[in-house]
């Protein structure tokens, strides 16, 4: 009995001192994370004396976030890291791109090893609310969405009883899922898989019916859905929008200053493509007679008290454009993904992106 | 005396540094405004899971249960089939016949010296989602195959089970009141036994006849291919059968190398004292090797077989929803990271503890015993 006690114990004790190890490593990094969350609301003045962003994203979506062959990185969410950049520091390249995972993403905000997060993360009551997060300005709004093989049946979630899904694990997907085929009264079979490769193995196999995703994830697979498998054309990805997911920055709670510059920085753009306001034309708007142009564009004599340089929004539209165009470049008309502007619309064209009065 | 105090002092030390990290931990947490409670576990999980008939509105710590189940399974399964293909190419790696040793060092040596997560993802990838879609399966009627798993003809319950199991629990009671008199007969006539044989026979008597006596309680299930997928029958997943290949394939070679070892570490003197006594290969083997072998084999099976009960949260890889797959699911929806980590720490501790526990007993059991 006394062997066994002490065979039991004894990998027992190993094993919290190797949790306590675990802990030891994590608080090490709470001391850097200390200086974020012990000195709230100063993250802006921390980012203009370092001189860089530390800005987290996602590697791997296309038209959102990339590596290029040449290794850089691209995309919309990218645009974003840069504008803000650009409206901080005044250098649109003066950013460190993080490439963070769903798991990781919160905590990485959190322990101050990135000052904001631009991953095409859904902004939730839960997250919100519980993971010390403060969700900002949407960029994006995407929904949840279905693709299917084109020479299927399948035109409604409607026709996909009993079917098998495919689904990419990670985030609010399986959720959605199974509360829109509850909600239709269907059954179904979740699949989730933990990288896209492995995904679109089955897929393509027939081992799935349909491919669940957001609907712009799902675009950028399609465009480029390999050739010898009947290229983009081979898939369909159906109406129905089954879950609402805005996209947007996230910061720490409790740092309004931070939040406020990178609200702001996303206005502008949205702004600036009201106004029409591009990065080709910027230059000669600064003259322009509409007073509230050349506020927006710091010609005024005008103080926001948001700790912005009066220029921020030049700065911001000459890297990367307004909203329209940092929109078509990525992700639109332009891009391979070609998404329609849809509810990323502006407000005056029938979509959802309002800017607040800049005054 | 000295020993006792340094002992204690020890002992404080350890859990004031532990006290005093998990208290930094909470307090950080606080700070940030993260919970540390464990009430995430009776939310509704809201995503339903493969091959199951899990309901999505049932809570949490529900799915995390079909999880562990899932991972029960193929861990079991696994051990079962690793180690009775270990023994038996351990064996063959001893054979004097060329071909036999070869083909066996062979297995070993390529299996053995590649991870198992690639093992498991070319079952995946490059066998088992190659075979025919469903709408072209193999239909043999009592089995499809497809890649949407290998479904084969399965009993089914058709009627009330109380008369069969009655049946077959007398038979089981006879069974071993037979293998006891076969023993008896043996100790005192020295005819052989066949004790096994006996019982089995019994069993199987009491099995055919509690079927009729219960009014066939349970007829057979036969596959039906649809356009979507297969009812009834008995299904193995795409995803649970790359696994459980993976899994026993890549175990197996290491039991293999541990059986071979352990078979070598059998004195020389053993295995001539068995020829000497003109025992047949089979004989010594079963008789003379095999059981001394056992003994200084069953520590390191123990840690292969921790090892597979591990390397099954690669099923993450695959889609196989075990206990790994479940919470990171749930991670990605709404449940805290550092919580449903520890659960997860847990149920492995729990497997992994529960395998040693059993491994111990059996240790201590076949251990020498000094007189």
């Amino acid at each position: 009995m006394r062997l066994l006690h002490l065979k039991v114990t004894l990998p027992l004790s190993i094993l919290g001192l190797l949790l306590a190890g675990c802990i030891g490593g994590s608080e090490g990094n709470e001391g850097q994370g200390g200086q974020a969350g012990g000195q709230q609301g100063n993250t802006l003045q921390r980012v203009q004396d370092r001189g860089t962003l530390n800005c987290g994203i996602n590697d791997a979506v296309p038209g959102f976030g990339v590596v290029t062959p040449q290794g850089e990185y691209e995309g919309f969410d990218i645009d974003y890291c840069r504008a803000v950049a650009a409206a901080v520091l005044g250098d649109p390249n003066a950013v460190e791109f993080k490439p963070v995972t769903t798991e990781q993403r919160f905590t990485a905000l959190q322990s101050g090893e990135i000052d904001v997060l631009i991953r095409n993360t859904t902004w939730t009551a839960e997250r919100d609310g519980a993971e010390g997060a403060t969700f900002l300005h949407t960029t994006f709004y995407d929904g949840q969405g279905m693709m299917v093989p084109a020479d299927s049946d399948y035109r409604r979630l409607e026709d996909m009883d009993g079917t098998t899904i495919c689904v990419l694990s990670g985030t609010t997907t399986e959720l959605n899922l199974a509360t829109a085929f509850r909600a239709r009264n269907l059954e179904h079979e979740p699949l989730s898989f933990e990288d896209n490769e492995t995904l679109q193995q089955a897929f393509q196999q027939g081992r799935c019916d349909g491919w669940t995703s957001d609907k712009s994830q799902l675009a950028g697979v399609r465009s480029s859905w390999p050739d010898n498998q009947g290229g983009p054309d081979a898939l369909r990805i159906l109406d129905e929008e089954f879950s609402k997911e805005p996209l947007g920055p996230v910061v720490r709670d409790g740092d309004s200053p931070w939040a406020q510059a990178i609200d702001w920085t996303v206005i502008a753009t949205i702004q600036a493509e009201e106004f029409g306001i591009t990065s080709e034309n910027v230059e000669q708007m600064k003259g322009d007679q509409n007073e509230e142009i050349r506020r927006l564009l710091g010609e005024e004599n005008f103080d926001s008290g948001l700790g912005l340089p009066d220029d921020f929004a030049v700065q911001v539209i000459q890297a990367v454009g307004n909203y329209g165009e940092i929109y078509d470049r990525n992700v639109g008309a332009d891009s391979p993904l070609g998404l329609e502007r849809g509810l990323n619309d502006l407000y005056t064209n029938g979509g959802l992106h309002y800017a607040p009065p800049y005054r | 005396m000295l020993r006792v105090v340094f002992q204690l002092v020890f002992l404080v030390l350890v859990v004031g540094v532990v006290l005093y990290l998990y208290s930094n931990v909470l307090r950080n947490l606080d700070r940030l405004g993260i919970g540390t409670s464990f009430g995430f576990l009776d939310e509704s999980a809201g995503f339903s899971i493969a091959n199951s008939d899990f309901d999505p509105s049932a809570n949490l710590f529900a799915a995390i249960l079909v999880g562990v189940q899932n991972t029960a399974i193929v861990s079991f399964a696994g051990i079962a089939l690793a180690t009775v293909i270990g023994v038996i190419v351990g064996v063959a790696r001893l054979s004097t016949n060329w071909l036999v040793r070869r083909t066996a060092a062979g297995y070993v040596e390529t299996l053995r010296n590649v991870p198992v997560l690639i093992i498991i993802l070319f079952w995946y990838l490059a066998v088992i989602l190659q075979l025919p879609p469903i709408q072209r399966a193999v239909d043999w009627g009592w089995l499809v195959l497809s890649n949407r798993g290998l479904v084969v003809v399965w009993l089914e319950r058709t009627g009330d089970l109380a008369v069969f199991l009655a049946v077959l629990g007398a038979g089981a009671v006879l069974a071993a009141a037979v293998s006891v008199w076969r023993t008896r007969r043996f100790d005192a006539t020295g005819q052989p036994h066949r004790r096994l044989l006996w019982a089995a026979g019994v069993l199987v008597a009491a099995v055919v006849l509690g079927f009729f006596a219960g009014g066939r309680p349970f007829g057979l299930s036969l596959p039906e291919r649809g356009e979507l997928g297969t009812e009834h029958g008995f299904l193995l997943s795409p995803e649970y059968g790359a696994i459980l290949i993976g899994l026993t394939l890549y175990t197996s070679s290491h039991i293999a190398e541990i059986v071979r070892g352990s078979i070598l570490a059998v004195p020389r003197g053993q295995t001539e004292a068995a020829n000497a006594l003109g025992l047949s290969p089979f004989a010594r083997l079963r008789y003379v090797v095999l059981p001394q072998a056992t003994r200084i084999m069953i520590p390191p099976l123990a840690n292969q077989y921790l090892n597979l009960v591990k390397n099954s949260s690669l099923g993450v890889a695959i889609a196989y929803p075990e206990v790994t797959r479940v919470i990171r699911i749930a991670i990605g929806q709404q449940a805290p990271a550092p919580q449903s980590v520890l659960v997860l720490m847990l149920v492995y501790l729990c497997f992994s503890l529960g395998i040693s526990l059993v491994t111990n007993l059996v240790n201590r059991r076949l251990a020498l015993r000094e007189r």
